[in-house]
């Protein structure tokens, strides 16, 4: 059977790897899912969707760690 | 012996108390080791000093000595004061705040939950009252007690049928707590998207996860007493037990307004929060049989 915890760290790692290569421009926008596409709404409680669209955009900010434009220039 | 009663320090050291874990240094019998001791100071008395005694009379090893349990209490201070912010201490005594009498009635609860009519929990003052004094509250001691039994049984089970082996038993216990996590997870997962404001936090969730544990211990033993046939009976009495223990338990979480008014429920959202509900219950049943099922031949 060989469910064990490791093979769940290992599935939990593969899924947040997937999100934080999701790309944003090419992929997201095309099916809606884009950030800044329609997260507004303060009054009505938010939707799935819009649940879905906030959780990937704070796991690839937090995946991000470096502030976007600080990729180009990467000092080691 | 009345000298060593006395501890005063007048024998020699070879005829010294063996009990005594450390010499008395506050007495000639130093002063007389200092004047055998040579200008070098570290060196050992010319004595035949068992060597222990030696070791333990020398300042040097006195001061180290002093030194590490002086770094001993402090690393205990740093623990003390850092372990809350890894593993809520204070929480967790909460949840094994039980006693005797709602252990046996719990159990009784999660066998046979039917007829059972308040699933409130009480509050105190804004906080949940201990497990001691409210049979609905949530509890961690079963779930753990059952979780622990659960391997001993499966381990029980595979040595009737010749199949054991020692990490057999860490596999099982590994699936078993992965399949709590994932479920966890999973439950978490939904919640956040289905804004659900509720007050189940995640230990909750994993004592009321826990549960299932009951009646799978249930099932092997019955499986391993009459076979198959008892495994089946047994497995779906506490399957069909379970289900309905959670769904009554989850209702009063989730669906906190719309079973608060004892309203059938309607409306979109009160319908997914209907239909998680069922999932979590469903899972319980399923997960029951699949942990379960490979130890009853």
């Amino acid at each position: 059977m060989a469910f064990t915890l490791y093979s769940l760290l290992q599935a939990a790692l593969l899924c947040v790897n997937a999100i934080a290569v999701l790309h944003e421009e090419r992929f997201l926008k095309n099916i809606g899912w884009g950030t800044d596409q329609g997260i507004g709404g303060f009054g009505e409680e938010p939707g799935i969707k819009s649940q879905l669209t906030n959780l990937i955009r704070s796991v690839r900010t937090v995946m991000r760690g470096k502030k976007k434009n600080e990729w180009n220039t990467l000092k080691f | 012996m009345p000298a060593s009663k006395r501890r005063i320090p007048v024998s020699p050291p070879g005829m010294a108390d063996p009990h005594q874990l450390f010499d008395d240094t506050s007495s000639a019998q130093s002063r007389g080791f200092g004047a055998q001791r040579g200008p070098g100071g570290l060196g050992y008395p010319a004595a035949a000093a068992s060597p222990q005694e030696a070791f333990l009379a020398d300042p040097v090893s006195n001061m180290a000595m002093a030194y590490g349990s002086s770094l001993a209490a402090q690393g205990k201070e740093l623990v003390d004061k850092n372990i809350d912010r890894f593993i809520p201490v204070t929480k967790l005594k909460y949840y094994f705040a039980v006693d005797t009498m709602y252990v046996g009635k719990k159990l009784g609860l999660l066998f046979f939950p039917y007829l059972h009519q308040d699933w409130e929990v009480q509050y105190q003052q804004d906080t949940p009252v201990a497990p001691r004094f409210d049979i609905n509250a949530p509890d961690l001691y079963i779930p753990a007690m059952a979780f622990i039994t659960y391997i001993l049984v499966a381990g029980l089970a595979l040595g009737t049928q010749d199949r054991f082996s020692p990490d057999l038993l860490g596999l099982q216990a590994s699936s078993a707590l992965a399949w709590l996590t994932l479920e966890v997870l999973a439950i978490l997962l939904s919640l956040y998207l289905l804004t659900v404001n509720t007050d189940l936090t995640t230990i909750d969730l994993v004592a009321f996860l826990g549960y299932k544990y009951v009646g799978m211990i249930g099932g092997v033993l019955m499986g391993l007493l009459f076979g198959k046939v008892g495994y089946y009976l047994v497995l779906g009495w506490c399957c069909v037990s379970i289900f309905v223990f959670m769904i009554r338990t989850l209702r009063l979480k989730i669906l906190a307004e719309a079973a608060a008014q004892g309203v059938p429920v309607r409306g979109a959202r009160n319908q997914l929060r209907m239909y998680l509900t069922m999932a979590v219950a469903a899972a319980q049943p399923l997960l029951m049989y699949w942990l379960t099922f490979h130890l009853v031949r």
